[in-house]
């Protein structure tokens, strides 16, 4: 197992062939050091042009919906190239794979393309920075608003939703807060509502101004006083710390590293580019029970097929309609809960659209010359329509760079960056092609792991 | 050894050469197995469908009033009591009512309903309270309570993903739109030179080929057994005509499946409602009662219970573009051959007390399930369900 390959794995989508040309002497440290270097440079992403609202009784239907088109439009291409930049060597892996992590855990169903891009920008302008103010943004973020109903959640007729989502999954968790705790931070939030440009908006008269007791504390509380109070409480970094190791480290938890995570977490003021560094840096973090054995998520699939293949020009609808079929498609979480993640990525009919998926890549860029035997009775109706072009020249020269496909060196310097955990058995027929070797390879059990 | 077992015997042969023995031994288990026991068949109507205009209240003013033109009129329905009467387009389901083998249960649904189709179809598929996040579905928890060591297809959706209904926290059901086409996907050239010698059992590894070599064998059962038995009855020429024809086709063949899952969408009509709900209650009700006149001609009615439901009923009063709006509870129908409770299982909705401009809820959904399980398929419904809900009665 190779260190640097797991790393990147984890800490983004993977590495092009020619990322890891260029690469493979580095150190680790070295390579950590760059991660978090390059995802300092986190520019807010353009919102372009949306469409301006009035109030909803006032609209015509045939406005709505066209209104609505638009808005489907938009999700699509925001959704096409936020995969586009997960999958891009240009752009800070990092960066996107801690968006696609707060994406995950603070799950939101997105609708609009304008709350969509303003919550993605919340989540790079602080995914790396302090968690107490991502925290506090995403509680002032339009669309989480909007979806957990706290622009309803006013004095007189509170709505406990946000509140509750606060606690029970995005910061501490059930168990360590009581149903009072829940009404009473619902009070604390009320006023925090959006407009119908999409912004964040305080709504003085709405908010309950009155005395509130919380998590054994009593004041005047707004929403940023109960943030604070629950980050003082120990199990909050422990909370977080246990998701964290879910997602980057192993499904199983081993509290001992949690705790000791969480402890640090504290102590550095909630600071979470130094958490991920301490993971990153760990022992652990590279021993043989954490490595090669997490189920890709679709989306982290996905975005590391396209970059180790240098897909080009997939149509949107087709890279959509992949997702669906796979069970995870960005801004669509299937609650707030986010995604339930490790074997429930796995039936038999997403099973075989994965091991089928390289091949329906080689088959939409028709490459198909040498490799009709592989491509036989591909007939998913939805990778009919990805018109994907794919370029597997880099991994041509990384096979050839370690001695020849057909040798022993050539295959192996493929398996070493395709694949996370050896293949058992594998055997090429005589004079294989980079691409074919690449297409076996990725059409394997084993591809399904990082 | 006839053709059926001859057949099971070469497909097993040959997996037999590629798989390490931890996944033979399941394999060969698998696929001589055939069925035992009872079989339910779940229909989903996705979108929400009307069911005020599926089971009309042809007697009641209010109806009319607050369906001016969307309203089925009274002397086009077909009367089933002196109350309630069906859309025209069910005609076909008339003579089930008639012999007993329907039985229709008005007004259900569940506290604090949610009106967004996705959540709602969430909790209807998860079983769940409306206030919880659930991410397993009800009957693949009974996967999971009661069906340990059957074959993944021991709950087949006829579909090409699988529904979080069948989603269960161990096991999964198994889903297929078409037999012939899921034995082309597993039948090339790199998936069958797949060697497993030497993946260990308990890790996720383990866990991706074991569900490959399931979903391998699983491919060649299914197919032989959808070639074993033709439908003859008159299926409607649409997706969800097929969907059931390959229903009648695999449980008349003795397949080794217990639960069967379809589903056919369309039913949000926001506008325009009329002419499409008579459309899609039309192929529903000729497509059910081609695959009750397949199973009777086999006589296996009497083994098989149909529910049929939708994640929502939509509002009372009609909205301004010739449609209905998402609503809350909703009637649920039941059909089999062997119904200790048939007709209408409670009273009619009642328009005249709302909640939100909405029907209230008379029975929880869950109290459904919890029969059918405990009841029909004999199982355990506080396993699946997490409490105990009254039994209907009904099985």
């Amino acid at each position: 197992m190779n260190k640097l390959l797991h790393l990147y794995r984890r800490a983004g989508f993977g590495l092009s062939p020619s990322e890891w040309q260029d690469r493979r002497n580095w150190s680790l440290d070295q390579a950590i050091d760059d991660l978090f270097l390059r995802a300092q440079s986190r520019a807010p992403l353009p919102e372009g042009d949306h469409p301006e609202y009035t109030r909803g009784g006032m609209m015509a239907a045939a406005r709505r919906k066209e209104l609505q088109k638009m808005e489907r439009q938009a999700m699509m291409s925001i959704n096409h190239n936020w995969l586009s930049r997960m999958a891009a060597p240009g752009e800070s892996s990092l960066l996107e794979r801690m968006c696609f992590f707060w994406h995950g855990h603070f799950a939101c169903e997105v609708k609009a393309g304008l709350l969509a891009i303003r919550q993605l920008n919340t989540l790079r302008a602080h995914g790396l920075g302090n968690f107490r103010d991502l925290v506090l943004a995403v509680a002032r973020d339009p669309a989480m608003i909007r979806y957990l109903n706290n622009q309803q959640n006013r004095k007189f007729s509170p709505n406990e939703n946000f509140a509750r989502e606060l606690m029970e999954l995005f910061t501490i968790g059930r168990g360590h807060y009581t149903e009072m705790d829940v009404k009473e931070a619902a009070r604390a939030f009320t006023g925090w509502s959006g407009n119908l440009a999409g912004e964040y908006v305080f709504r003085a008269r709405q908010h309950d101004n009155g005395t509130k007791t919380f998590m054994g504390k009593t004041g005047n509380f707004n929403g940023e006083d109960i943030i604070d109070i629950i980050l003082e409480q120990e199990e909050t970094a422990r909370f977080i710390c246990r998701k964290v190791y879910r997602h980057f480290v192993n499904d199983t938890v081993d509290e001992s590293h949690v705790n000791t995570l969480a402890a640090e977490f504290r102590s550095l003021d909630y600071d979470i580019a130094a958490l991920m560094r301490s993971v990153f840096s760990s022992d652990w973090f590279y021993a043989s029970e954490n490595t090669g054995n997490k189920i890709k998520s679709p989306v982290e699939l996905l975005a590391g097929t396209m970059r180790q293949l240098e897909v080009s020009n997939i149509a949107t609808q087709g890279l959509i309609g992949l997702q669906f079929a796979l069970g995870q498609v960005l801004f669509r979480p299937p609650n707030v809960a986010g995604w339930p993640g490790g074997r429930t990525w796995i039936d038999n009919s997403t099973l075989l659209l994965r091991l089928n998926l390289a091949a329906a890549l080689f088959q939409a860029a028709d490459f198909n010359f040498e490799l009709a035997p592989e491509l036989e009775q591909e007939n998913k109706r939805q990778l009919k329509r990805l018109n994907a072009e794919i370029n597997t020249t880099p991994l041509a020269a990384l096979a050839q760079d370690a001695g020849q496909v057909d040798g022993k060196q050539g295959v192996a310097s493929l398996v070493t960056l395709l694949l996370a955990t050896p293949p058992p058995d594998f055997k090429t027929g005589p004079k294989p092609s980079a691409a074919l070797v690449a297409l076996r390879l990725m059409s394997l059990p084993e591809y399904q792991l990082c | 050894m006839n053709r059926r077992s001859f057949l099971q015997a070469s497909t097993l042969a040959s997996t037999a050469m590629m798989t390490p023995a931890f996944l033979r031994s399941m394999a060969s288990a698998y696929t001589t197995a055939s069925r035992s026991g009872k079989i339910l068949i779940v229909l989903q109507l996705s979108g929400g469908n009307d069911g005020l205009n599926t089971v009309v209240p042809y007697a009641d003013d209010i109806y009319y009033q607050k369906r001016p033109s969307l309203a089925i009129k009274a002397n086009e329905v077909i009367r089933l009591n002196e109350k309630q009467a069906l859309h025209p387009a069910l005609a076909p389901l008339q003579n089930l009512y008639d012999q007993g083998e329907l039985c229709i249960v008005n007004s259900v649904g569940y506290p604090n309903p949610d009106r967004s189709h996705f959540r709602s179809m969430d909790i209807w598929q998860t079983g769940s309270p409306a206030s919880e996040n659930w991410s397993s579905g009800w009957i693949g928890r009974y996967l999971d309570s009661a069906c340990v060591g059957k074959p993944p297809y021991h709950a087949l959706e006829v579909n090409d993903g699988l529904s979080l209904a069948m989603k269960g926290k161990i096991s999964n059901g198994f889903a297929m739109s078409d037999a012939k086409r899921l034995r082309q996907a597993v039948d090339n050239t790199r998936l069958k030179n797949l060697q497993a010698t030497g993946v260990s059992q308990s890790g996720n590894l383990g866990y991706l080929y074991k569900t490959l070599t399931e979903t391998t064998d699983a491919a060649a059962y299914l197919y032989e057994q959808s070639r074993v038995h033709k439908a003859t009855a008159d299926y409607p020429n649409v997706a969800f005509g097929k969907d059931l024809k390959q229903i009648a086709e695999l449980i008349t063949a003795d397949t080794a499946t217990q639960i069967y899952y379809a589903s056919l969408s369309g039913f949000d009509t926001h506008a325009g409602q009329k002419g499409r709900q008579q459309r899609l209650l039309g192929q529903y009700a000729q497509g059910v009662a081609a695959l009750v006149s397949d199973l009777k001609a086999n006589n296996l009615f009497d083994d098989v219970l149909i529910m049929t439901f939708s994640e929502f009923g939509r509002r009372l009063a009609q909205n301004g573009s010739g449609g209905t709006d998402h609503g809350t509870a909703n009637n649920l129908f039941l059909m089999g051959g062997k119904l200790k409770k048939a007709g209408f299982y409670n009273d009619a909705p009642n328009l005249s007390r709302l909640q939100d401009a909405d029907l209230i809820h008379q029975v929880d959904f869950r109290q459904c399930y919890a029969s059918i399980i405990d009841d029909w398929l004999e199982g355990d419904s506080q396993a699946v369900l997490g409490q105990q809900f009254a039994g209907m009665g009904i099985f």
